[in-house]
């Protein structure tokens, strides 16, 4: 073999085997799912041609809207409750306004190690009557038929879900603002107080414009997990009561696998896939234009 | 490194950092602490005094639910899934990024935005179309038809982060090697793999807890209980015995300490592979 294409070889033996198992298990489905989202199909036989009519049936299902509601308020909590949470307390930690803030940080970062499966079960517990959160209230106001009904209501049986998602993940978001902080150099703080410069002017004028990158990362980080939300909502309502806490990778499952509708959940897959990736495109075009105004 | 704040900090500032660091570690800890002290009672004892200290402690509750649970063929089975498809996305991804950082090939740049692709593509929008094929070529509810899975979704973050290790190991290393007469391959394994340590670990740590803790994938692509892991088991496990809460808080635990020591152990790397990890731009 010549040189050159000795190095073709060892380049395709290299690289051939990722690109291979990643095309075949995430690119095919994605393809898969395209062409099974214009058919209806139970499993057997062929698929039927459908045109866009999964589409048009998914967009008058009252499911699918509030579907997406919860995707929607998983993405608020994720964006008005753990990024600025996990930025106050990255900021605590950096400017060593508490002292032991390695334990702080170990602590609140726990969490994130725990399976979604254990963390939902945990609180399933902890909210029912014989439970951590009952028994405190009860402790507290001395009625001891105190019960935890939120979780039966139509309306707001997504905020305990809601909280447990906070719970868990506030502690990511503060490791990725405290790595990035420690990155500004420590002469640019030293200079500002020096100058005599306030903390409200540190923030505004050094850390906030250091921080928008990483400010839309997580925000892109929060839209990508909240379509990913499964395990967490199966596992912790499954959706109910009534579908009132599904999000869409919860419709997707039910429909496909609850009641085998694999065209119809293909078509709910398709609006995961151009979704998460219409709205992170969006993201990212926003802090483009962010950047080059701070830069 | 110890440092000290620089510039005097107000005690307001202080008593309000302080009081909403500790708030928040409590709301953190305390419900596992709960969990963990709960699993040492027996069910009646959780009945009449739900948040109370066991004052018997047992292990009854574990040798139950390890029993009834069948959570020994979990465990084994979810070592297994961890440890096998850590060590194939470990290898592939230095394999990989080695090819996309040296290699100036023109089709590098175009592979390595197909693969990027991937970080936009979650799992859920797959599961049906992969039930499906899996199901067609019979590699539905089959270890294997596991591991793949678990790989390929592995690979695009693990990918990426070795790409970017890799381009910063000097070029000089790998060009007098050549110069030497090594082949592309020993350089691999003789100067690029072993120089990517760092890097490795920081893949094999957010790879191993992603894989122990996965549940989608698993849930839909096996049925039969022998084959599964501890998250599907654990959930089927609580929903079974739902009114003994002993038995579900020692599933729970036997489920959640393996990865709380290893994260007490390799927390720094931890914290920094999902910091690196979440800046995939």
């Amino acid at each position: 073999m010549t040189t050159k294409s000795l190095k073709r070889f060892s380049y395709t033996v290299l690289v051939g085997p990722s690109i291979l198992v990643y095309s075949l298990v995430i690119i095919f489905p994605v393809v898969v799912s395209l062409v099974l989202s214009v058919t209806a199909w139970s499993g057997f036989g062929l698929p039927k041609f459908v045109g866009l009519g999964n589409f048009v049936e998914m967009f008058k299902d009252s499911v699918f809207y509030i579907s997406l509601k919860n995707n929607g308020l998983v993405v608020a909590i994720s964006m008005f409750g753990q990024i600025p949470l996990g930025f106050v307390l990255a900021y605590f930690v950096y400017r060593r306004l508490v002292h032991a803030g390695k334990f702080f940080e170990v602590m609140i970062f726990l969490p994130i190690t725990i399976s979604q499966i254990v963390v939902a079960i945990l609180w399933n517990r902890i909210f029912a009557p014989v439970g951590m959160f009952t028994s405190i209230i009860r402790d507290i106001t001395g009625n001891p038929h105190y019960n935890f009904l939120m979780m039966q209501s139509p309306t707001f049986a997504i905020v305990p879900v809601l909280f447990v998602i906070l719970w868990m993940y506030t502690g990511l978001y503060m490791i990725i603002f405290l790595s990035n902080l420690q990155k500004i150099p420590l002469s640019t703080l030293e200079a500002a107080v020096i100058d005599g410069a306030t903390e409200g002017q540190i923030l505004g004028h050094i850390i906030i414009p250091a921080m928008v990158t990483v400010l839309f990362t997580t925000a892109v980080l929060a839209i990508s997990g909240s379509l990913t939300s499964f395990a967490l909502i199966y596992a912790m309502t499954a959706g109910g009561p009534a579908h009132f806490t599904d999000v869409l990778a919860l419709y997707m499952y039910y429909n496909t696998f609850s009641y085998y509708r694999y065209g119809f959940g293909s078509a709910i897959s398709v609006v995961i896939v151009v979704l998460s990736m219409g709205l992170i495109s969006i993201t990212r075009a926003i802090a483009n234009i962010f950047e080059r105004r701070f830069a | 490194m110890k440092r000290r704040s620089i510039g005097t900090v107000s005690p307001v500032a202080r008593t309000i950092a302080y009081i909403v660091m500790i708030l928040f570690t409590v709301l953190t800890i305390a419900p596992l602490v709960w969990m963990l002290y709960s699993s040492f009672k027996l069910n009646s004892e959780i009945m009449q005094s739900t948040l109370g200290l066991p004052t018997h402690p047992t292990f009854a509750n574990y040798v139950r639910a390890w029993d009834l649970g069948n959570m020994g063929v979990l465990f084994g089975n979810s070592v297994f899934y961890t440890g096998v498809a850590t060590a194939i996305i470990v290898v592939l991804a230095v394999s990989t990024g080695y090819g996309f950082a040296k290699f100036r090939y023109r089709i590098t740049s175009f592979l390595y935005f197909f693969i990027m692709l991937g970080l936009l593509i979650t799992v859920q929008s797959v599961l049906a179309p992969l039930f499906i094929v899996e199901t067609k070529v019979h590699l539905a509810d089959t270890r294997l038809g596991v591991l793949i899975p678990y790989v390929a979704f592995g690979l695009p973050v693990a990918v990426y982060l070795a790409t970017a290790y890799i381009k910063g190991i000097p070029d000089s290393l790998e060009e007098s090697a050549i110069i030497d007469g090594a082949s592309y391959l020993s350089i691999f394994r003789s100067i690029i793999l072993p120089m990517s340590r760092p890097v490795v670990a920081t893949i094999t740590i957010l790879a191993f807890l992603n894989n122990w803790n996965e549940f989608p994938l698993i849930f839909i692509l096996t049925s039969r209980d022998v084959i599964r892991s501890l998250p599907v088991g654990i959930n089927e496990f609580a929903g079974a015995v739902n009114q003994d809460y002993g038995l579900q808080f020692a599933a729970l635990v036997i489920g959640t300490l393996p990865m709380i020591v290893f994260y007490l152990f390799f927390h720094e790397r931890m914290a920094q592979g999902f910091a690196e990890g979440a800046l995939k731009e």
